[in-house]
């Protein structure tokens, strides 16, 4: 089986997004024979050639990029734009998408994962599912045993796909836990990402007194 | 009350003569109207390095037009968000725009009625609209689309969708939209 997948994220290779795709390929290719190609589309803007080339001779291909202001970057959106005149050009593409958001509940992902349902139909392909996951943001500062975990998952998928060519409903299910946060896992989560992830970073950078800074007006 | 068009729409397109007549209807109510052609604007898109959240806080790396994108958004009362839709969504030009405001918002996270969003880092942000001009392959479910995507937005830029229209109607009657509560 031949895998093709674009990683759209801004990040580009180091991206949370790729590392993520990193674990399911190395399960997708657990199957003998499976192989797949990756390009990292923020390289190629504007003009999106290769992603181009790559949509109209791929067989399945995982378009996948980090949520932005509830919805794919802004460089997505022209990857997506570029991709226009082929509408129809390859009706037995089977596509996919990843999303996966800094948010830790990967309900926040649900409302774009319908616009790439929608896509899917636009550009006359075979959608075949998307994989959707929250609380992605400092997966290198989280702590290793969860982060361990989201990996094996990610692999598992990929193995499963690389085996059936199908995204598994029950994977992605554990995988998109939790949909939501109680009211108790809410007042536990809010404070340790505030703290141990952006006040970490920000000490790091000596920023922490300027947390709150306006720099476009105090006043304001 | 001051309202900002950012301007996604193409340098031939019609939309240009809708805008200027909205601007025009909501200038005579006597308001203040601006109006950014993004098309002419230089800003590259969010990288998501996080430097405006931990390194200098609410402040783009970039020097580019992303501080004047930041500065007009703040300081006005509405802004419309005035774009075609392409491939069933507003234009990347308008995407690249809104990516690069979020300076204007803190990283830390609370509780908005349930769910995990964005702090605020200013005391005041506008309300955003959306003025959407269809395209030959738009229908009702994209519009339906972008308008649930928007009011998720809208919660973590610290503000509230007005409304979503579509060009197809009279200026008169957007400015009036803008304009009345």
């Amino acid at each position: 089986m031949r895998l093709s997948i674009i990683n759209g994220s801004p990040r580009g290779v180091s991206s949370n997004t790729g590392k993520l795709l990193e674990s399911f390929t190395k399960g997708f290719l657990e199957t003998e024979g499976n192989s797949f190609e990756i390009l990292h589309s923020i390289k190629d803007r504007p003009d999106f050639v290769t992603e181009k080339e790559m949509f109209l001779g791929a067989e399945r291909l995982i378009i996948a990029f980090p949520l932005y202001v509830d919805a794919m970057p802004g460089s997505v959106k022209e990857l997506i734009e570029s991709l226009e005149p082929l509408k129809g050009k390859n009706p037995s593409l089977k596509l996919m998408f990843m999303t996966q958001c800094g948010f830790p509940e990967t309900h926040h992902t649900r409302f774009v994962e319908r616009y790439c349902e929608k896509l899917a139909r636009r550009l006359g392909c075979l959608y075949n599912g998307s994989i959707c996951k929250g609380g992605c943001e400092g997966l290198t500062v989280q702590p290793p045993v969860l982060v361990e975990k989201v990996f094996r998952k990610f692999y598992e998928l990929g193995k499963i796909y690389g085996e059936t060519g199908e995204l598994d409903t029950v994977t992605l299910g554990k995988l998109a836990h939790p949909e939501n946060l109680t009211p108790e896992n809410l007042k536990q989560v809010i404070p340790m990402v505030n703290n141990f992830l952006w006040d970490g970073l920000m000490k790091k950078n000596n920023a922490l007194d300027k947390s709150f800074d306006k720099p476009y007006g105090g006043n304001l | 009350m001051k309202i900002l068009f950012m301007n996604g729409s193409s340098a031939g397109s019609d939309m240009n003569s809708y805008i200027r007549s909205v601007m025009n209807s909501v200038e005579a109510a006597g308001h203040e109207a601006g109006e950014l052609v993004l098309r002419d604007m230089d800003y590259s898109p969010c990288r998501g390095c996080f430097n405006c959240w931990v390194k200098t806080p609410g402040l783009c790396v970039f020097k580019d037009d992303g501080d004047t994108l930041c500065r007009e958004f703040l300081t006005a009362d509405i802004v419309v968000l005035a774009s075609p839709v392409i491939m069933g969504y507003p234009a990347a030009l308008v995407k690249n725009a809104l990516d690069r405001i979020i300076p204007l918002i803190h990283p830390y996270l609370e509780d908005v009625g349930g769910e995990v969003h964005h702090m605020k880092r200013y005391k005041k942000y506008p309300q955003l609209a959306l003025l959407l001009e269809k395209s030959g392959d738009t229908d009702e479910e994209d519009i339906e689309i972008i308008n649930n995507i928007f009011l998720r937005a809208a919660i973590n830029l610290q503000s509230s969708l007005k409304f979503l229209r579509l060009t197809n109607s009279p200026a008169e009657e957007a400015a009036h939209a803008i304009i009345n509560n």
